[in-house]
Parts: C-alpha cells; sequence; structure tokens
C-alpha cells in the first residue's frame, strides 16, 4: 500500500510494539505481562507491517525464517528445561539466582525468565509464520 | 569402571552428532572413524573381563533418570560382560568392514547415524540394571534396526522387510513394556539387581502364567523364533555389514538375553521349560531344513542364524547348569562364525557381483585369505576340532543328553539338526572354493588385493577368534561362572576344554560329522526332497500371511475411519457437542444436594450487565447478517466485550490475551474472506433449525455447569494454593505468571508445541502452491 502516512504511522507502531512487548515480557512475573502476552504484542506490530509493506519485508526485518524462530524458542525453553537437570534436579523446575551487577543493581533471575524468553520468540515465530503463509498465498504483496 | 562405561556408552549416542562434520572432512573415513568408540568400549570390557571376580557383580549407578525409579544404571557381570564384548568387538570390525563396503554410497551419514544408534542402544540393552530402561533400550533397537533393514529404501522389498521386522518385533516389545509393569507392580522394584540379590521369583503368583507369556512372546519375536522367524530371511534386504551385525551377535540374540537376565524371576518352572523346548526344538530344526536348497549364500545364512536361536532357545529350555553353560558357549561360537561368514559374503558379493553359490566359481585362486577364513568360520559352524565350535556342540549333546525328560526325542533333532549344518557347511566351502564349474564364468569385478585391510580384517579377527578360543578356552571360563552364579544361583567353577575324552558325546559328533558328509554327497535329491516338501507347504507361506493379515486390517480400519473421519466440520462439531451434553448432563444431575438458588450470587454490576447486552446482541446480529465480513466483526465485538468483563473482574492477564488474540483472528479472518465468494445459502431450513436447537441446548448446558461448579465449595480450592504459593515458591507476584511458566509450565510447554504444529499444518497445507506460485513469477 503506497500511503505514505499509513507506512510511518506502521513503522511507528512496530517500534512501540516491539519495545511494550519487552516490557511485557520483563516485568511478566510480577504484574500483568509475560512470554506469551509480550509475544502476541510484538506479532501484532509485525502484523500490521507486514500488511503495509508486505509479507517479503517482514520476512526480511526478522532476518531469519519464521520457522527458525519457532525453532530457537523451542530450543531456548528446552535449555530452561535442561538446566535444573543438569544441577541435579527434576527437569524444569524453577531455579532461582541473584546476580549482582556493577551500579549496586542485583539482577533476581532464574529459569522460568529463560522459559518465557522462549515462549516470547516462538509465539512471534509462529503467528507470523501462519500470518505470511496466508498472505504469500493470497498474493498479498502489495 | 562401570561408571567410565556409562560415559562410553553415551559417547556412541553424541558421536552421531560428529558425523556431518566427519563425513565433511573425509567422506570415506567416517566408519574407520567411529570405529575407535566402540573399540575403546571392547578393550574396557576386555579389562573387566579378566578382573571379573566369578561371584561378583559391578553396579554403576548414574545420578540420571528418565523418572523416578527409571535410573539410568548398568550393571556388569558376566552375562552382560559376554553380551557387551560380542556387540562392541563386531561392532567395531562392522564399522572398519563398512567404510569400504558403504564407501560412495548415498545417504551414508544416516547409515551410520542408525548403526551408531543401534549399537548403543543394544550395549545400553545388555548392561541395563533397571528393567524400564531395558526396555526403552529395547525399543531403541527395534526402531534402529527398521531403518538399516529399509536401508535401500527405493526398493519395495525393502520396505516390506522393514515394515514386517518393525510390526514383529513391535509387538514384542508391547508384550515386553506389559511384562515389565507387572513386573514392577508385584516386585516393587524394577532394578535388576535388587531382584536377583532378594531372590525374588515369581513362579507361584497368580500372575505368573500372564507375565511368563509375555516375555516369552517378546523373546520369541526378536529372536526370529517359530512361528515368528519368517522377518529373519527377509530382513537380508538390508546391506551386507547390517546383516552381519544384526544377525551374529546383536538384534536377535536380544531374546536370548532377555530369557537369561530374567531367568532367576521366571525361570525353571514347567512352562518355562516347555514353551522353550517346543519354541526352540521346532525352530531349529526348521531352520537347518529351510537352509538346505537355497542358492543365495545371505539366504542360506539367515536360516541357519534361525537354526542357531532355535538351539539357544531349546538349551535355556532345557534347564541345567550345562545347558546354560552351552547356550554361552554357543552364543558366542554363533556370533564369531556368522559375523565372519556374513562379512565374507559382502567381500565375494563386492569383488563377483553375486551372491549365489552355483554362479561362483573356484574362488580360492583369485581370493587366498578370503578362502582361509571362510574355512576357518565352516569348520567352526560344522563343529569340528579345534575351533570353539567343536566345544560349544559337544556342549550341546552333553546338555540335550542328560536331559531328564524328553532327550528321546530332543537328541535326534538335534544331531539332525546338525547333520544339516555339516552339509551346508561342506557344501558352501565346496561350491565356492574347490568345485570346477565349467560352464559359468563369473567375471572378478574387484581383485582381494585392491581391497583395503580394513575390509578383510574382519573376518579374519573373527575366524581366528574362534582358533583362539578354541585352543584356550580358559579364557571364557570366569566370564561363563558368573553368569550361572547369577542366572542359577549356583556358585560352579566352571571348566570348559577341547578334549572329553571318548563317550558317548564323541561318538554323536562323529556320527553327525559322517551323516553330514553323507547329506553333502545326497545333496541333490536332498534339495529336491526339501524343495518338495517346501513346496508342500507352501499355502503357509508366513509372509504372505502376514501381508494379508496387514492389509485386511488396514482395509477395515480405512474404511473405519472413513466412518469417523467423514471431512464435514459441522457434523464434527454436532458430534463433539453432543458427546459433551450427554457427559456432563450426567452428571450434572447426579449432584443434587447443593441447592440452586440465586441468592448465592452477587448482584450484577450495571456495566457488565450492558457489556453482557451488547455481546448478546453482537452474536444475534451474527448468526442473522447475510455477509461473512459483519459476521466476524460482529463476533469480535463479542470477545471484545468479554475481554472487558475479564477486566472488570481482575483478570488483567486474560483480558490482554483475549484482546489480542482476538484481533489477529479478525485480522487473519478479514485477509482469507476478501478471496471468499460471498454468501451463498447452502444449507436447508430444517439443518438450520437442528444446528440451532443444538447450539442452544449447549450454550445452556456451560450455563448450568459453570453455575453448579460455582456452587460446590470444596474445602480447598485449587486457587488458594497458587494464592498462598506464587510468591513463596513461584517467586513471582503475578499468579497467572507463575502459574504458566513454574506451577504448570509443563502445559505451557505442551501448548507451545500445539501451536507449533498448528503453524506447522497451516505452512504444510500451502507450501505446494507458495511453491507453484513463485515458479508461475518466475516464469513471467
Amino acid at each position: 500500500m503506497q500511503n505514505i502516512i499509513l507506512q510511518k504511522t506502521a513503522k511507528l507502531i512496530l517500534i512501540i510494539m516491539t519495545a511494550a512487548s519487552l516490557w511485557l515480557l520483563i516485568r511478566g512475573h510480577n504484574n500483568p505481562g509475560g512470554g506469551f502476552i509480550a509475544g502476541i504484542v510484538a506479532a501484532t506490530g509485525l502484523i500490521l507491517y507486514a500488511i503495509v509493506f508486505g509479507s517479503q519485508k517482514v520476512e526480511k526485518l526478522l532476518k531469519y525464517n519464521t520457522r527458525n524462530w519457532i525453532g530457537s524458542g523451542l530450543a531456548i525453553i528446552l535449555v530452561s528445561i535442561i538446566i535444573p537437570i543438569a544441577l541435579g534436579e527434576p527437569p524444569m523446575t524453577a531455579m532461582w539466582t541473584t546476580i549482582s551487577l556493577p551500579f549496586s543493581i542485583s539482577l533476581h533471575t532464574g529459569t522460568p525468565h529463560i522459559f518465557e524468553t522462549g515462549v516470547y520468540i516462538s509465539v512471534i515465530g509462529i503467528i507470523l509464520s501462519i500470518i505470511i503463509t496466508i498472505m504469500e498465498v493470497l498474493k498479498w504483496n502489495s | 569402571m562401570a561408571n567410565l562405561l556409562t560415559v562410553l556408552i553415551a559417547s556412541l549416542f553424541l558421536a552421531t552428532l560428529a558425523i556431518p562434520v566427519i563425513y565433511r572432512l573425509r567422506t570415506n573415513g567416517t566408519g574407520t572413524f567411529l570405529a575407535l568408540f566402540p573399540l575403546l568400549i571392547f578393550i574396557l570390557l576386555g579389562y573387566l573381563l579378566i578382573t571379573l571376580n566369578p561371584f561378583e557383580a559391578g553396579i554403576g549407578d548414574s545420578s540420571i533418570a528418565i523418572l523416578e525409579g527409571m535410573e539410568l544404571s548398568l550393571r556388569v557381570d558376566g552375562l552382560s560382560l559376554i553380551f557387551g564384548l560380542l556387540i562392541s568387538g563386531i561392532g567395531f570390525l562392522i564399522l572398519l568392514y563398512s567404510s569400504f563396503y558403504m564407501a560412495n554410497q548415498e545417504r551414508q551419514k544416516s547409515f551410520y547415524l542408525y548403526l551408531m544408534i543401534f549399537m548403543g542402544a543394544m550395549l545400553a540393552l545388555v548392561f541395563s540394571n533397571n528393567l524400564i530402561t531395558l526396555f526403552i533400550f529395547w525399543e531403541i533397537t527395534s526402531v534402529a534396526s527398521f531403518f538399516l533393514i529399509g536401508y535401500n529404501h527405493h526398493r519395495e522389498k525393502s520396505r516390506q522387510a522393514a515394515f514386517q521386522a518393525l510390526i514383529i518385533t513391535a509387538v514384542g516389545g508391547l508384550a515386553l513394556l506389559f511384562a515389565v509393569i507387572l513386573t514392577g507392580n508385584i516386585t516393587g522394584t524394577y532394578r535388576i539387581s535388587e531382584i536377583i540379590s532378594e531372590g525374588i521369583h515369581l513362579g507361584n503368583h497368580s500372575r505368573y502364567p500372564l507375565i511368563l507369556s509375555l516375555v516369552i512372546i517378546a523373546a520369541v519375536t526378536k529372536s526370529a523364533q517359530f512361528p515368528f522367524h519368517f522377518w529373519l530371511p527377509g530382513a537380508m534386504q538390508a546391506p551386507t555389514p547390517i546383516s552381519a551385525y544384526l544377525h551374529s551377535a546383536t538384534m536377535v540374540n536380544a531374546g536370548i538375553f532377555l530369557l537369561l537376565r530374567l531367568y532367576p524371576l521366571l525361570g525353571g518352572t514347567i512352562m518355562w521349560k516347555y514353551s522353550l523346548l517346543i519354541t526352540g526344538s521346532i525352530t531349529m530344526f526348521l531352520g537347518a531344513f529351510s537352509s538346505m536348497g537355497q542358492k543365495d549364500l545371505k539366504r542360506i545364512l539367515a536360516f541357519t542364524t534361525i537354526s542357531a536361536l532355535g538351539t539357544m532357545m531349546l538349551l535355556i529350555g532345557i534347564d541345567t547348569v550345562n545347558s546354560i553353560k552351552a547356550a554361552l558357549v554357543f552364543f558366542i561360537v554363533h556370533g564369531l562364525y556368522k559375523g565372519g561368514l556374513f562379512m565374507i559374503t559382502g567381500i565375494i558379493d563386492k569383488s563377483t557381483g553375486t551372491r549365489d553359490i552355483y554362479q561362483l566359481n573356484n574362488l580360492t585362486k583369485s581370493m587366498p585369505f578370503t578362502a582361509l577364513f571362510t574355512f576357518l568360520a565352516v569348520i567352526s559352524m560344522a563343529g569340528l576340532p579345534p575351533m570353539l565350535g567343536f566345544i560349544g556342540k559337544e556342549l550341546i549333546y552333553e546338555a540335550t543328553i542328560q536331559m531328564p525328560q524328553l532327550s528321546w526325542i530332543i537328541v535326534p533333532l538335534g544331531v539332525g539338526a546338525n547333520i544339516i549344518m555339516v552339509a551346508i557347511s561342506i557344501t558352501v566351502f565346496y561350491e565356492l572354493f574347490i568345485y570346477q564349474k565349467k560352464k559359468i564364468t563369473t567375471k572378478l569385478l574387484i581383485k582381494e588385493k585392491a581391497f583395503p585391510t580394513s575390509f578383510l580384517v574382519g573376518p579374519a579377527i573373527l575366524a581366528f577368534m574362534g582358533l583362539l578360543l578354541g585352543i584356550a578356552p580358559e579364557i571364557l571360563e570366569n566370564a561363563i561362572s558368573n553368569s550361572i552364579y547369577f542366572i542359577r544361583g549356583q556358585s560352579i567353577k566352571i571348566t570348559l576344554s577341547l578334549w572329553h575324552g571318548f563317550n558317548e558325546v564323541l561318538l554323536l559328533s562323529i556320527l553327525t560329522i559322517a551323516g553330514g558328509v553323507i547329506l553333502f554327497l545326497l545333496r541333490k535329491p536332498a534339495n529336491r526332497f526339501i524343495a518338495h516338501i517346501l513346496n508342500l507347504f507352501d499355502i503357509y507361506h508366513l509372509p504372505s500371511i502376514f501381508n494379508n493379515l496387514v492389509n485386511t486390517y488396514l482395509k477395515v480400519t480405512s474404511r473405519n475411519t472413513e466412518r469417523i473421519q467423514h471431512g464435514y466440520h459441522r457434523f464434527y462439531l454436532m458430534t463433539f457437542f453432543l458427546v459433551t451434553i450427554a457427559i456432563t448432563s450426567l452428571h450434572l444431575f447426579k449432584i443434587t444436594d447443593i441447592p440452586f438458588s440465586l441468592q448465592y450470587f452477587s448482584p450484577v454490576k450495571p456495566h457488565v450487565l450492558l457489556l453482557i447486552i451488547i455481546a448478546s446482541i453482537a452474536v444475534l446480529f451474527a448468526v442473522f447478517t447475510k455477509t461473512r465480513l459483519s459476521a466476524i466483526l460482529a463476533m469480535g465485538l463479542t470477545g471484545y466485550s468479554i475481554g472487558l468483563i475479564y477486566l472488570f473482574y481482575g483478570a488483567v492477564d486474560l483480558a490482554i490475551t483475549q484482546f489480542l488474540a482476538e484481533t489477529i483472528i479478525m485480522v487473519i479472518f478479514v485477509m482469507v474472506i476478501y478471496y471468499l465468494p460471498t454468501f451463498a445459502v447452502l444449507s436447508t431450513r430444517t439443518s438450520r433449525i437442528r444446528d440451532a436447537i443444538i447450539s442452544i441446548i449447549t450454550g445452556l448446558f456451560i450455563t448450568l455447569v459453570i453455575l453448579k461448579a460455582e456452587l460446590i465449595k470444596p474445602d480447598y480450592r485449587v486457587s488458594d494454593f497458587f494464592t498462598e504459593n506464587s510468591y513463596t515458591l513461584g517467586e513471582g507476584k503475578n499468579i497467572v505468571n507463575t502459574i504458566l511458566v513454574d506451577f504448570r509450565a509443563l502445559d505451557t510447554l505442551g501448548e507451545m508445541f500445539v501451536i507449533t504444529m498448528a503453524a506447522a499444518g497451516v505452512f504444510s497445507l500451502f507450501k505446494f502452491q507458495i511453491k507453484r506460485l513463485k515458479e508461475r513469477k518466475k516464469d513471467s
């Protein structure tokens, strides 16, 4: 769609949505949000971008094939499952630790965060994979 | 030491990850590199064999458990050492052999992958100290062998053979699983070492006949016993290294191993003895009998393998110290000569291009070394001194003669089978290497000298091992004493020697050899006679009966599937709804002690009421509208209203998810709808009324169920658990999120898989269409 206002808006919305999704992902464990929701938010921004610029542009933006996104998301989930096994606990046990960073910031993190990141990435991959496939079949390449 | 063994066996599996890299670096050296792994295991096992105490078993527990009670723990005793040594040793030789045999062939990477997985699973199977892990590795060997047998998958015969082998061994695997679970429930442990040390025997338990039959089904299918023997000759479709490996020391012997392993638990009863005696003796004789008159060298070897497996089964059934000893020695004998002979078959096939023994002509001059190895292997097979085969056969005769009952039938059967074995040994060697056939001129494609050493070293080592162990059988005594101690619980020092003195056993041996020579001289009429008899039984041709059975089954199931999976979406939904209503109404009206009254509910707030009204109007609009687009928009409105209701009741996460999901669904719908034809009235008036009734009832029922569920007040609610523990255990203030990623993370994982599947489904549905579109674009 060759509409300059729409194109600018889509770009802006993409940036806002991505930032929002990362924010939702990070705060998710204590406030409303989480990997799944954040993934859908990011995907929504990308879908708008796809509708405006065509599916090929989104594929370029994502750098890798959507199926690779799904796979890497699932692989990250696998890492969060394996870490407890390596530490002698049953798989999928939540393990927490506090990492102290410079400037007296301490980061409380654990395997659920890794799990969540994996969910986030694969949700983006899954939704876009479906949308891009449908767009390609419908020749939705403005 | 046992822990080192765990690491080495695991390294077999991990080595598969290196295959693509090695393959890229040195395409035809992949096998040689991979051979290092089984060689290391063989060396370690050799060390363990030398240091083995006759009446002790080493247990190696690793901290890794698949699930509770299914730990990966190893048991090193005589039995597992004997099997493990043959598996790793022959595995090493096979990998060396494969690197030349498979050179420049397609799909080498997958060949090595399956072979390594098979080898690792086989070793893990024999060393497993846990019945469940034993079962898991048992199944892995079945699956890996399916891929190995069907390696040449462009040939229909290979595919069929692989399928047969898989189905039959999988039936056995299923039986084994049931047996293992039953055993675990009765004994309270899956650990083999505990079962043996506590002396648990199920002989008097009421479930004993069931467990024993299941175990015997598992062993009989895996070890190709009558009436399941037919998959083994079919499996000769595999590449020769695979046949050499699977059918000498590994796959088919797993059944024998299982019986010996479970002997302390199940063995020694009358049922055990007779069932094994019957299958074993039939298989032993049938295998030997069918091998006469075959032309293909590989098929001859396949039938003699069946016969040998039958012999081992029979010996386990005889159930004396001597018979178990004989079975173990014969297992080693058979592994050595059969592995060697299969490899020799491959060598001859490579150099001449045929495996038909009547097409091959006087190979002694052209391949002298092969002739020597064949000679050694063949005299071991015929059971002549000074090979280990001689000791093996003497032990078998001794065991059969000393049988308390039934020796009058078993001894003649055994002698008969062995006479045929002797005759076949002579025939094979004579036709291949001695007899000058004038009419046939098979040309040599590759000379023996052109073969690399790694190709010839396998049969050489196996043949000379047979000779070495024949001269110095003392090496095996410790391992066999240890095995017998743990199998039969008797601490006896076993001695093996080549010469037994003049006795009735030696007399039988001489009789056998004389009979074999006579049968060899009369082989032409004998072959004709056997062919005639086999023809008579051809109507009972088991592979085709099996195929018919499978085909009929497939026909029946596909007819039923068509009936259930008819492809009409609305009928699926209808079935689903009606069944749900039926089941819920059953339970809904059962719970009568809770009074249903509106006073239990808080009053409806006005803004919620407004939302409900909007949602209801939207639904009604969606039902009666004439265009698709407005129907979808109306549905979207309903979805958003529900999302708002979630929000009003404080479920922020749910509300966000609902909004986002609704948005994406609308986007997809709008995209697709654009390309659909405008609304067409396809349904009749009656069917619409029927649909309306069903949907109203469904909605009503769901509402009733939810209302009723709200009225049931259990003492402790699940939600209370989460409220209490989400911060303390889950370390998160957002309860929904701690449920999603911590308490119920497995569910989330499952959902991820489900939506991944959905994405994969969409992609694969349209893949070809997209490809076609792109090609058309390129053309224009």
